[in-house]
């Protein structure tokens, strides 16, 4: 027992030796002692020397907040032999010098001095537990939050393998026209660090494929990935494009979000990654027995492989990044807005599609129904989000932002063109964000209209817009060539089945879930698996870059450590006493726990909080140097009476 | 304080009930029994017919020196024998009146082995529920205000009815208990056990005959949800028959309870109500089983915004106390009417 | 028996990342106040076992209070809605057996509400000095 003076922080209050004299007669205290500055390096060798001679098996320090030196306190003790989980700090400054006044001050520091004496008895000595791990990293999704954090992983000097289902990496980026605000082209920005990824010697591209099944925790994940066969030797085609013109079948382009046609043998677009043709089976005529097979009689380079199976890898993982990205709320889901059957209604992502110079109408801006050149153009904002009653209730951060770009491109591509935007709020929350909206508002010529949009509907060949101005009052009715819905962001449909699979929770709305929402914000509740891009929430591209770059390193933080190391003050089961009732597991934020006939603890997952051991009925399940027992002694420590002092001693 | 048996721990070394092979081969030399009621509803008597024809052979082996529900002995003839003379005394029921308390010390004095037999011996049992009241409301209530016990007219006054105590015991309140029978009534399984070992090898003193672990282990039904969106009594649900019934809504202390009776109530839908006390680690059955159901309740996603549809679902659990301490609370809370229960209400321990 | 000066006794589960923490922040901050509560350090409010509560206040405490991150904070994201339903139902089942469900408090205080801290134990003690000693706990 080592009580500090803290100069006259503690003594000034407290009276030192009277506690040290109380503690001396403590059951199981065989040396007490006081001292000016116990975190001192006098201080420190008390407590070192009095471990040596009296050869003490545990040791509490009356001193300051734990916070403050109970590494110090610890780390002294280990030098002189002493395990340091054996050793406990009585808070006595914070929690009782600095706050209580007279003999009750010293009362109290007694009592508090000897609930940690009572759970030094009790604790155990323990080591740090330690795990290997595999020195890989899984991204999963191969958009831009995805490369980036492919790129960075891998040029830290890790392997890398990068997922993603469809047959090519760039995601939604890729089917962009310009980005906001300062409008460069999308797709010029993104396929280098497509390619770079394609081409870096520690990134395996897997495109094509899905993650079927991960076991294992962090830093030792074991996950199994299928690869579907293109039927196309990436390495064979020259993209010469002959297979496309001669297959028979048309189905809609997911590329040009169905505003052109694409044949079963496909390309996404001119600049995919790997850049090769896929036969979609799903869409061929029939392969298995083969039904036509044009398309390997015209392929000069013989690139088309029919007898390809798909693949199965097994591999070893030490961490997991998820960036399965966005899709929009679907435009039928919007009875308000025509459930999706007018032709010349559109979402944002369309819009897109025909701004971009590589779009279905080559960047002439020409609406879907009858290829003209749309004058009237009505844009929605928040479309189906912030509409808890209906739709999403959260707000999807980008429209505001893309609406304006789409407004602004509009007018440039058809000058005497007329935009309308309905608005709820602007949120122009970004570097250069605002200025942007005010110039589309002010020196675009675009009209502004704050509202919702009652009703959209067909009538002829216009599409009817019925809203109302809610800063005029007046009700507004527009006859519009063309309507672009900026539709919710939403989480990429099977992307909260994947998380299921990784034990990474999923919000209410299938967005992952971070592991805190302040402090944590890379990281899933599950260790070892961290999240980048709009899968976490609505991000823009700036964003999904950084957070792609900020789970890199969480990543790669793993995988260098040499071991990974953790608490040892872990929740632990005695297995003679679980029933396997399992109230335990789902109590757990961390997915620590599992059961077969008894539960197991994850000792690397367990970050100690303790509410399954408070939870287990059975009293199967305890957390290491705090059990009960543990804390019904300290109770009773707190609370039986002081006795009076043996005799006065100077203070 | 919570009255825990010295020793509970060590294993039981046999977990399945056997009621076949009862009897050594060799000659036993009769042991000399004793089974005694004190506050008790007779069920435990009972229990032991639930053995079948291996009651035959249990009763060839033993020799019935006092058993009030069998054998027209009274306690004079106890008080004649001498010290140790009775083998085993079995006693079930609660503790409920002086003279309870003063055959449980008598046939201490005369036994080598008492066993406490039956959850009201073993915790204090269902009326020990009544130590939710004083003793003076309780007698208030049943006979009126101010009623003393007097003996029947033209009696002596040893013939008056007993006092009641302070408040409804556990065997081991009064006397050292050296083994326990648990359950309401105990389970032919664990008499069987029960008997297997008093006629054959003894266990270490304070074994519980029945499971260190949880029922749960024992039950058949599927634990999968764990989450409790609603409380339903067993009255208000046809229970899916393979799921969990504390997935269902059923408040089933299975999980806290000892294993050892086969899992009797749930497999037949249910719920354990926890006759079997709770398992040797879990401390206060009741408050372990309220810590793990306030857990295991959801009502959509957690978070404030369900805290008030939290509070409905554990609302839904009427009378508490009773449903979490049904058999226990004598054994855990030691005085009537809370720890307040100063004055008049403070135990019944001299 | 509430008589005069009495001094409740209370003990404290504190979690660390909260109310712990924000008890250190009362302390640098060097707030007063009633030096009847011992704290007990635990790393979350979802570790408190209602059986602690009952062994404190059958041990000699007249009340137990345990402090907790406010919801949404907790360091381990649910723990404190664990300990909020345990304390609901366990206050329920102390008044059933006549125990003032007051004597248990179950206070969000976050690790920069020291003043926050030091009025609650304020208050605490206030309550519990009018509800008088418990009775038959152990001290008398
Ligand atoms: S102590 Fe907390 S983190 Fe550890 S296993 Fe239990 S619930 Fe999970
Ligand atoms: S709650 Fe306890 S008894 Fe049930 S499975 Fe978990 S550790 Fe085992
Ligand atoms: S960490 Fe403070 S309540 Fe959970």
């Amino acid at each position: 027992m080592f009580v500090c003076h803290c100069g006259k922080n503690i003594a000034g209050t407290v009276d030192v030796a009277r506690v040290s004299e109380a503690l001396a007669r403590h059951p199981g205290v065989v040396y007490a002692t006081h001292h000016e500055y116990m975190c001192s390096e006098p201080g420190q060798e008390l407590l070192r020397r009095a471990i040596r001679e009296h050869r003490l098996t545990g040791a509490v320090v009356a001193a300051c907040s734990p916070s403050m030196h109970e590494t110090t306190f610890r780390r002294a003790a280990a030098s002189a032999g002493l395990n340091p989980y054996l050793v406990e700090i009585a808070n006595i400054r914070e929690q009782c010098s600095w706050v209580h006044e007279g003999p009750a001050a010293t009362d109290k520091a007694i009592r508090v001095a000897r609930t940690m004496v009572e759970k030094v008895k009790g604790n155990h000595p323990l080591t740090p537990v330690e795990v290997g791990h595999a020195e890989k990293c899984l991204v999963v999704g191969g958009g831009i939050a995805g490369i980036q954090a492919a790129l960075d992983v891998a040029d830290a000097g890790f392997e890398v393998l990068l997922v993603e289902k469809s047959p090519t990496i760039g995601g939604r980026m890729a089917q962009l026209s310009e980005t906001f605000p300062t409008l460069d082209c999308s797709q010029c920005i993104l396929t280098p660090k497509m390619v770079e990824a394609a081409h870096h010697p520690r990134i395996r591209l897997l495109t094509y494929s899905e993650v079927e099944e991960v076991s294992g925790f962090i830093g030792n994940y074991h996950v199994r990935i299928r690869k579907k066969p293109t039927y196309v030797n990436p390495d064979r085609c020259n993209l010469c494009g002959e297979c496309a013109k001669v297959c028979p079948i048309r189905v809609p382009s997911e590329f040009d979000c169905g505003l052109s046609e694409r044949a079963a043998i496909y390309i996404p677009f001119p600049q995919a990654v790997p850049s090769s043709y896929t036969l979609d089976e799903g869409s061929c005529l029939g392969l298995v027995p083969l039904r036509c097979g044009e398309c390997a009689k015209v392929c000069e380079p013989r690139a088309i492989d029919f007898d390809m199976h798909e693949e199965l890898l097994e591999e070893d993982v030490g961490a997991i990044i998820l960036a399965t990205g966005y899709e929009l709320y679907p435009k039928e889901a919007m009875a308000e807005y025509g459930h999706g059957t007018v032709p010349d209604v559109i979402d944002g992502l369309q819009f897109e599609r025909i701004l971009s110079a590589s779009g279905p109408t080559r960047g002439e801006v020409r609406r879907p129904s009858d290829g003209r050149v749309p004058k009237e153009v009505v844009f929605i904002q928040c479309s189906g989000s912030r509409d808890p009653e209906l739709h999403k209730p959260y707000c999807s951060k980008i429209c505001c932002m893309y609406t304006a770009k789409h407004a602004l491109l509009f007018r440039h591509a058809v000058p005497d063109g007329k935009a309308y935007v309905f608005y709820i709020d602007i949120r122009a929350g970004g570097k250069g964000y605002e200025e942007f909206v005010n110039r589309a508002m002010e020196e675009e010529g675009i009209l502004y209209l704050r509202g919702k949009v009652a009703k959209v509907f067909r009538d002829g060949d216009k599409v009817m817009v019925w809203g109302v101005d809610t800063l005029t009052g007046k009700r507004v009715e527009v006859a519009a060539d063309l309507v672009v819905l900026a539709q919710a962001v939403v989480p990429t449909t099977g992307a909260p089945e994947l998380a299921r699979k990784l034990r990474a929770a999923v919000d209410a709305h299938g967005f992952l879930q971070e592991a805190h929402p302040k402090l944590r914000p890379l990281e899933a509740l599950t260790g070892g698996i961290f999240l980048a891009g709009a899968a976490h929430a609505p991000k823009d591209i700036p964003e999904a870059v950084a957070q792609g770059s900020g789970a890199a390193a969480k990543a790669v933080a793993i995988l260098s450590a040499p071991v990974l190391t953790h608490s040892p003050e872990v929740a632990e089961v005695d297995e003679a006493l679980c029933s396997g009732c399992r109230i335990c597991a789902p109590q757990c934020p961390y997915t620590a726990i599992t059961v077969d006939e008894v539960a197991h603890v994850n000792e690397i997952l367990c970050e100690g909080c303790g509410t399954c051991v408070a939870a287990c009925p059975s009293g199967a399940m305890t957390m290491r140097n705090l059990s009960d027992v543990q804390v019904q002694s300290m109770i009773r420590a707190a609370l039986s009476e002081v006795p009076e002092p043996a005799e006065v001693k100077g203070g | 304080m919570t009255e825990k048996l010295e020793g509970m721990s060590p294993r039981s070394q046999e977990n399945s009930p056997r009621t076949s092979d009862l009897s050594p081969v060799t000659h036993h030399p009769s042991l000399k029994l004793a089974v005694y009621w004190t506050g008790s509803c007779g069920g435990c008597d009972v229990s032991f017919l639930e053995l079948g024809a291996a009651l035959l052979d249990v009763l060839s082996k033993v020799e019935i020196v006092f058993w009030p529900a069998l054998v027209d002995a009274k306690r004079a003839d106890v008080e004649a024998l001498p010290a140790g003379a009775i083998d085993v005394a079995l006693i079930n029921g609660t503790l409920r009146t002086e003279e309870n308390r003063e055959m449980a010390e008598l046939l201490r004095e005369k036994s080598k082995l008492i066993v406490a037999y039956g959850a009201c011996a073993h915790l204090g049992g269902i009326p020990g529920l009544a130590n939710l009241s004083q003793r003076e409301e309780i007698l208030a209530a049943v006979f009126g205000d101010g009623f003393r016990p007097t003996p029947p007219p033209g009696g002596s006054p040893e013939d008056a009815p007993p006092e009641l105590l302070a408040a409804a015991l556990p065997l081991s309140a009064a006397v050292r208990v050296d083994y326990v029978v648990p359950g309401c009534p105990p389970p032919p399984g664990l008499i069987s056990r029960t008997f297997d070992a008093l006629l054959g090898e003894l266990p270490p003193t304070g074994h519980v005959f029945a499971s260190e672990k949880a029922l749960c282990e024992e039950c058949p039904r599927t634990k999968e949800d764990r989450r409790l969106t609603k409380v339903v009594r067993p009255h208000e649900l046809l229970p899916d028959p393979e799921k969990c019934l504390l997935d269902q809504g059923m408040i089933c202390l299975g999980p806290v309870t000892r294993g050892g009776c086969d899992a009797a109530c749930p497999k037949a839908g249910m719920p354990c109500t926890g006759c079997l006390g709770p398992t040797p680690n879990a401390g206060d059955q009741g408050l372990a089983m309220l810590s793990a159901l306030a857990s295991l309740v959801r009502a959509g996603e957690e978070g404030e915004a369900a805290f008030a549809s939290e509070d409905k679902v554990l609302d839904a659990i009427v009378d508490p106390v009773g449903t979490f301490h049904k058999y226990a609370l004598p054994a855990t809370w030691k005085v009537p009417s809370s720890l307040r229960g100063g004055g008049s209400g403070r135990g019944g321990r001299p | 028996m509430a008589e005069a000066g009495f001094e409740p006794r209370i003990v404290a589960f504190l979690c660390r990342w909260c109310a712990g923490a924000g008890a250190d922040l009362a302390g640098t901050s060097r707030l007063q106040y009633p030096p009847n509560a011992i704290p007990i350090r635990v790393n979350c409010s979802g570790r408190v076992e209602p059986s602690w509560v009952v062994d404190a206040l059958r041990s000699g405490a007249d009340g137990v209070l345990i402090g907790g991150c406010h919801p949404g904070d907790c360091h381990y994201m649910v723990g404190n809605y664990k300990a909020r339903r345990r304390v609901y139902l366990l206050r329920k089942v102390l008044e059933e057996l006549g125990v003032e469900p007051e004597r248990v408090r179950l206070e969000w205080v976050s690790a920069t509400e020291g003043a926050r801290f030091a009025r609650v134990m304020t208050e605490f003690v206030e309550e519990l000095r009018r509800l008088g000693p418990l009775q038959g706990n152990g001290q008398g």
